[in-house]
């Protein structure tokens, strides 16, 4: 039947929006209550619901009632959707993240259900980025349903059904719900119906409709069956209970021509990628936390006694994946709801933190760094450590990237000399503490570190007797308020504090075409937390003015230019560094925000004309027009012309505008918590952002485009710093330097190596092609006796699984368990 | 149009095997010491596990590791992967995988197996060269009077033990690329070294023959309503029971008694078949001292024929025709008698029963049944394709114009092509399998012939557009083949678009001096991943060279786990899959 109407019986539950967790878990049990009952109590009736994390509560909470939705399961009577443990934000977690959310879920419905879910659900989250389908069918789905944008946000996309296609040459069929996921009551149900059954009409195929009271769940109520029913047995034949997997399927079964799209889903809610700060920079850190320290837990589980902690990483990424929830992370919940945020996400970072120092603890054990007579007798005099000074001290310099990285690295005490394993001298600079007492100074020195692996330097103490060496030759320069390295140089304008020249010394140009990075802030009193409706936020209310300037750091190692900016009440101080052998200028930020409903931009413009803008998307990278809309971005926005581009990388931001040549990243967005089209009744508000922010940004010039330039590299070695661990003294058989993984392709890297879930020993490798350019690649990894090749298309990503004997099978994110 | 790749001189693998009791094998082999290779930071993947290797062995500068499960060649000169680390392996190259040790001989190599030995030498070929040898290889053990598909042997890998008889099931489309492979190998000489060179000669003499054989099957069944068998036999070649088969007497041909033919209930049935034939193309069997009787002939024929025979028209009429106005007349009577037959025949290939044969169906009413609806996408664009040659070769247009037009204007048939991609992949949800791993792998050489041919001739720039847009969503799936017998026709047919030429030459290079089937080992590579697929089938998710591979005709997975050549070891196939490449790449300029 063409027009078949496909009746889905739903609840949509927020665990978190206008209340906290707890009030959210107590909706999922009453709603899957309710919802065993009225299968029970009607014939026909099929009951749709997405989230393992729902159904784990459930399990957890009330077992018999779980049980019974089991048996349910196995007959078809409710379907369990959407493989992920939440519908989150579709923009702003990372390709690992949506790995994990399907490795976790789709897992925990085979074990629990005997089957994965085919579909994939997300109805509520606002924006659907252009790679999803590839995150989707890695994750063993195929079809797709989502809501938004609508029709009056996105007119350019498909209506109805479409297949959406992504650059690496996956594909889902998606259904595009017309107007609403929970329509509820004779009135509502009557117009969806109605809309439903002429979009059948003009389509030539079936349509879904879906009923069931949401948001706060509940789901499809006796009254809604009931008119369902009477409309069923009143001769609606086109009409039937139904699920979106039998929906897909019968679909497909029949002789139909769709449409495709091969763009990301925007824009509903282009405040979201603003919204709530603390929420964003939990999510950056952990994502990057968890990665890397599971990546050093399988090395040091795999040549130690360290058992691997794949359960623990496990709890910890659930809570990661389920703060991803699109109201969570979109920073439009209720202030007290991200108190139980920061806890969930502290307790997933700290279970991070302790695996990874176990870890590289456990590695440098196995290194050599055992000096002859340095066991001899000494008298120390320190007060926080004993040491020799007659020696240099070992520190061990780790690199969790798939790429060679050379760094700045921070360690505690200041130094005379620094080398590496080699013996060569290595720059370094004393600079000052954050703690205010003590010898006050850290040793800041540009280590180079192999891929996936580690390095040891020597560090000696100031005090020490250091005999004379000749220090390495510096590129840094600093000329009043211009600075330069080798690759970039940058002048700073007395006046406004802003930056009036960046030149890339590879080919001498200048990149800026007006002042950059004086910073603006905006008027957001329209916009609610979600700024429904509004799309870009260009209500300027000025510019910062500069409090002060100067250089407060001039040395071998890096030069720091300080910036103070204040309006009204608040401040912003900026601190450039320009580091030895940097491509980037890092820009580390302290900004006290005292001014409700307001947004803080922080601009750049490339010079030259035909802008193109470009962003790096979960598993890949978009470009969109430069016509100054909000949009999502992960870790940099780039602004090109001419040949010469600009990046922004952040170490927590999610959105940008880019209006003609100038890009601005979204730094502040104060607004209130959970303001939902609001008249904003009086009271004492509480904001988004308000009080002490710490972040970091950076600017990164390039010729060419993004796609060609290293921005990639730069953006993960930003977010993913080195990790310089002191070591003691002692013999060990491994060398002083070494890689863990050898990829022989630049725009293929490592996003995780871990244990596969089943315990069965077997390593996992996930690599993904970055730059949107296919590639076959060597990978070998000798601590897995592995050696493999792998063909990678534009931003493809491919899960590796290898056994104990070092034989290779390619997965997907399930690691190959449900096959 | 691409600058021209200068194809260089390569190495190619001539492998000769030895029992352990053959003289000819040096005794400084079986005293050979074997050193364990330290493989310690080795920075590529290899094809053993490395604590497998047990032996090694320095011939230049290249180095040779053997291992329990086959030998690996390192040359770290090498650009290409592929080139820098090598695999032999048993049975083709190797007595069997256990490798015992290895004593180089120059720049060659002796390897004591378990079981045997092999001396290796890895000589630098050219790959006209590389032609040359397979298509001599072809003429001397797969010709079965001008058809080229393959030959069965009773002794693996001796090709003097081969079967005289022996048929394909797709003979017609096998030997009609066989055979424009030949004939652009002959307009390529005749274009460089001119028309009396021997060399042009001598490819006229092999293009000719092998498309008489193609031609004789377009006349074989007698029906003389252009009906195309898949092939024919003579009287004394064993009658195999895989379809459905007429034995022709006088004027009559009976049904042969086959499982099929049981099936269909026609067994015994008698048909027509004393229609007059070319005796230019009777003389590949009458000067073999057959006559007509006692000729078996295949029905059931397939659009494979049919495409390839379609696409065969135009470049025989083009490139050997013109030099040869006997063959091209019969050549363009033919192609307007089969056009005829579709056309007269409602677009179906109507065999004795009255009803179409089970492949060779392009009407609207099969496309919309279940199964038709997604074959629809390229069985529109085929018969749209039959028309424009037609029109092209015969210089008449009436007729074929008419229906052409009918086909485009009142049926939409040029609309089909350009959803090939979306309605496949669809059928791929409901029928839970992998596109584009699970597909039938045969329709790609189908896709190929009918979309050069659409875009090649069809002038007006909308159809044009249509039909290269057609072409291209086929692109997914044959792309990753890395195939220039497909990707050389894309590249003259939608010249825009990108095509890694580099993973063509090393098609070239890499393909073996021989088509004899004798296997090779896949399982327990170490360096090559394995994927699931939905459908229940093991893949490799990496393509190896075709050295490392399968010996097969361009219908099967090259990607395929379970790496059975097509015809099992004990089969010599046809050079086809290179000639045709080669000499179709040579011909329109991309390699020189």
């Amino acid at each position: 039947m063409k027009n078949k109407l496909y009746a889905v019986g739903n609840a949509h539950l927020d665990p978190i929006w206008l209340w906290r967790w707890q009030e959210g878990c107590g909706e999922v049990l009453q709603t899957f209550r309710s919802a065993v009952d009225r299968i029970k109590e009607y014939k026909g009736f099929v009951f749709t619901c997405s989230s393992a994390s729902y159904y784990k509560w459930v399990e957890e909470i009330d077992p018999a009632l779980f049980e019974e939705i089991r048996k349910l399961v196995k007959k078809g009577k409710w379907v369990p959707v959407n493989g992920w443990w939440v519908q989150p934000d579709c923009n702003m977690p990372d390709a690992e993240s949506f790995a994990r959310q399907a490795l976790y879920s789709q897992l925990y419905y085979y074990e629990k259900f005997g089957k994965i879910c085919k579909t994939g659900y997300n109805v509520d989250s606002f924006g659907h980025s252009a790679m999803l389908p590839q995150l989707l069918n890695k994750g063993g789905m195929k079809c797709y349903v989502m809501m938004r944008p609508g029709n009056h946000e996105n007119s350019d996309m498909p209506e109805n059904l479409f297949w959406w296609d992504s650059a690496d040459g996956s594909r889902v069929l998606t259904y595009r719900i017309p107007e609403a996921y929970g329509a509820s009551g004779k009135k509502d149900i009557d117009r969806q119906l109605s809309i439903a059954g002429e979009r059948a009409e003009k389509s030539g195929h079936g349509m879904m409709f879906f009923f069931g009271v949401g948001n706060h769940g509940g789901g499809p109520t006796k009254g809604d069956i009931e008119y369902l029913n009477e409309l069923m047995d009143d001769g609606y034949e086109e009409l039937e209970f139904s699920s979106p997997d039998e929906y897909f399927e019968e679909v497909c079964a029949g002789q139909l021509d769709i449409p495709s799209w091969n763009n990301e889903l925007q824009h509903h809610a282009s405040g979201c990628y603003s919204a709530t700060s603390m929420v964003k920079q939990l999510n950056r850190k952990a994502e990057n936390w968890l990665a890397s320290a599971e990546k050093w837990n399988s090395v040091a589980a795999k040549i130690s006694d360290l058992p691997a902690a794949t359960k623990a990483f496990g709890d910890a990424w659930k809570e990661v994946c389920f703060n991803q929830f699109h109201d969570i992370l979109c920073g439009c919940s209720i202030m007290e709801a991200y108190d139980d945020v920061r806890d969930s996400m502290g307790y997933a970072m700290s279970i991070a933190a302790k695996e990874e120092n176990k870890a590289l603890l456990k590695i440098a054990g196995f290194v050599d760094t055992w000096l002859d007579g340095v066991s001899d007798s000494v008298s120390c005099n320190e007060r926080h450590h004993c040491r020799n000074l007659n020696f240099p001290r070992p520190i061990i310099v780790y690199n969790p990237l798939s790429f060679e990285v050379e760094q700045a690295v921070r360690t505690y005490h200041p130094s005379a000399r620094v080398t590496d394993c080699d013996g060569n001298d290595v720059l370094f600079q004393n600079v000052r503490s954050s703690r205010s007492n003590d010898s006050h100074l850290d040793t800041e020195f540009i280590a180079k570190v192999p891929a996936f692996g580690y390095a040891t330097f020597w560090l000696w103490h100031a005090d020490a007797p250091v005999e004379k060496f000749e220090k390495p030759a510096t590129s840094l320069r600093c000329d009043g308020l211009t600075v330069e390295n080798k690759f970039i140089k940058v002048t700073f304008n007395e006046k406004t504090g802003g930056i009036s020249s960046l030149v890339n010394k590879e080919d001498g140009k200048e990149y800026l075409g007006s002042e950059s990075c004086v910073p603006v802030v905006i008027d957001n009193s329209e916009p609610d937390t979600w700024a429904h409706n509004i799309f870009k936020f260009d209500k300027t209310l000025g510019e910062m003015k500069l409090d002060s300037i100067e250089v407060v750091e001039n040395g071998d190692a890096r030069i720091v230019v300080r910036t103070k900016h204040v309006y009204n009440g608040s401040y912003l101080k900026q601190d450039f560094i320009l580091a030895e052998s940097a491509k980037i200028l890092r820009v580390k930020c302290k900004a006290l925000w005292q001014e409700p409903l307001t947004i803080l931009k922080m601009p750049v413009t490339v010079s030259g004309s035909n802008p193109v803008s470009a962003y790096e998307i979960p598993a890949g990278i978009i470009r969109r027009k430069c016509v100054g809309e909000e949009d999502p971005a992960l870790t940099w926005g780039d602004v090109s012309a001419d040949g010469k581009g600009v990046s922004v990388i952040s170490d927590s931001k999610y959105s940008y505008d880019c209006n003609g040549n100038t890009l601005r990243l979204t730094l502040i967005r104060n607004c209130i918590f959970a303001d939902h089209y609001s008249d904003r009744p009086a009271a004492d508000f509480n904001y988004t952002d308000e009080g002490m922010n710490r972040f970091e940004y950076a600017l990164y010039p390039h010729s060419g485009e993004a796609e060609n330039s290293v921005i990639q590299h730069q953006a993960a070695m930003f977010n993913n710093r080195l990790v310089a661990i002191p070591v003691g003294y002692h013999k060990g058989t491994m060398p002083k330097k070494q890689s863990f993984i050898s990829i022989d392709k630049p725009n293929v890297s490592m996003m995780s190596f871990k244990f596969c879930e089943d315990g069965s020993g077997d390593a996992v490798i996930r690599l993904r092609e970055m730059y949107g350019k296919p590639v076959k690649t060597a990978v070998v990894c000798d601590i897995l006796e592995a050696g493999f090749y792998a063909d990678f298309n534009p931003f493809e990503i491919k899960t590796f699984r290898i056994d104990k004997e070092g034989y290779v099978r390619e997965t997907n994110f399930l690691e190959g368990i449900p096959e | 149009m691409l600058k021209p790749y200068k194809l260089k001189d390569h190495i190619c693998r001539f492998c000769k095997l030895f029992s352990l009791d053959d003289p000819a094998v040096p005794k400084a082999l079986f005293e050979a010491e074997a050193i364990k290779p330290d493989l310690t930071g080795f920075p590529y993947p290899l094809p053993s596990k490395k604590g497998d290797y047990t032996c090694s062995a320095k011939t230049g500068e290249v180095l040779w590791f053997g291992a329990s499960n086959g030998l690996t060649r390192y040359d770290e000169r090498e650009e290409r992967y592929e080139d820098k680390i090598m695999y032999f392996s048993a049975d083709r190259d190797l007595p069997d995988n256990n490798v015992r040790a290895l004593l180089p001989d120059g720049e060659n190599l002796w390897v004591l197996t378990e079981k045997g030995a092999t001396y290796i030498e890895m000589r630098l070929v050219s790959a006209e060269e590389k032609a040359d040898i397979l298509r001599a290889e072809s003429e001397k053990y797969v010709d079965r009077r001008g058809m080229k598909t393959q030959k069965y042997l009773t002794e693996g890998r001796n090709l003097d033990s081969i079967l005289p008889y022996g048929h394909s099931d797709n003979d017609g489309c096998f030997t009609a690329t066989y055979a424009m492979g030949e004939i652009y190998r002959y307009a390529v000489y005749k274009r460089e070294k001119g028309p009396d060179h021997p060399d042009t000669v001598t490819a006229r003499k092999y293009a000719t023959r092998a498309a008489e054989a193609t031609l004789l099957l377009m006349h074989i069944s007698g029906r003389g309503d252009g009906f195309v068998a898949r092939t024919y036999l003579c009287p004394d070649e064993p009658v195999p029971d895989d379809g459905i088969f007429f034995r022709k007497q006088g004027d009559t041909a009976v049904c042969l008694e086959t499982t099929n033919s049981k099936e269909w209930d026609v067994v015994g049935a008698e048909c027509f078949c004393g229609a007059e034939m070319p005796e230019r193309l009777t003389k590949l069997y009458t000067d073999l001292g057959y006559s007509h009787d006692g000729i078996v002939y295949k029905a059931d024929t397939s659009s494979d024929e049919i495409s390839t025979h379609f696409v065969f028209f135009k470049v025989c009429h083009d490139l050997l025709g013109c030099d040869d106005p006997e063959l091209d007349e019969i050549l363009v009577s033919t192609c307007k008698r089969l056009m005829n037959h579709i056309i007269d025949n409602g677009y179906i290939l109507r065999d004795f029963t009255g009803r179409a044969t089970s492949w060779a169906k392009w009407n609207e009413e099969y496309f919309n049944t279940d199964f038709g609806y997604v074959d629809a996408c390229l069985n529109a664009s085929q018969v749209l394709m039959y028309h424009l040659v037609t029109m092209d070769i015969t210089g008449e247009e009436g007729k074929w114009r008419e229906s052409y037009d009918y086909l485009v204007n009142e049926k939409g048939y040029a609309d089909y092509g350009r959803k090939h991609f979306d309605r496949l992949f669809q059928a791929s949800i409901s029928g839970e399998f992998d596109y584009p791993e699970d597909i039938m792998y045969g329709d790609h050489m189908l896709a190929t012939c009918t979309f050069f041919g659409l875009c090649t001739l069809e002038k007006n720039e909308e159809l044009l557009a249509k039909y290269r847009e057609g072409y291209k969503s086929w692109r997914s799936s044959i792309a990753r083949e890395h195939n220039p017998g497909y990707d050389i026709p894309y590249m003259v047919a939608c010249p825009d678009n990108d095509v890694d030429i580099e993973a063509l030459a090393t098609w070239l290079y890499r393909t073996n001096a021989s088509r004899l089937a004798a296997g090779v080992s896949l399982i327990g590579r170490h360096d090559i991943p394995v994927k699931k697929l939905q459908a229940g089938t093991d893949e490799i998710s990496v393509l190896l060279p075709p050295d490392e591979r399968f010996i097969s005709k361009y219908d099967r997975n090259p990607f395929d786990y379970k790496n059975e050549d097509s015809g099992g070891i004990m089969c010599v196939e046809s050079a086809y899959v290179y000639g045709f490449a080669y000499w179709m790449g040579r011909y329109y300029g991309f390699f020189e």
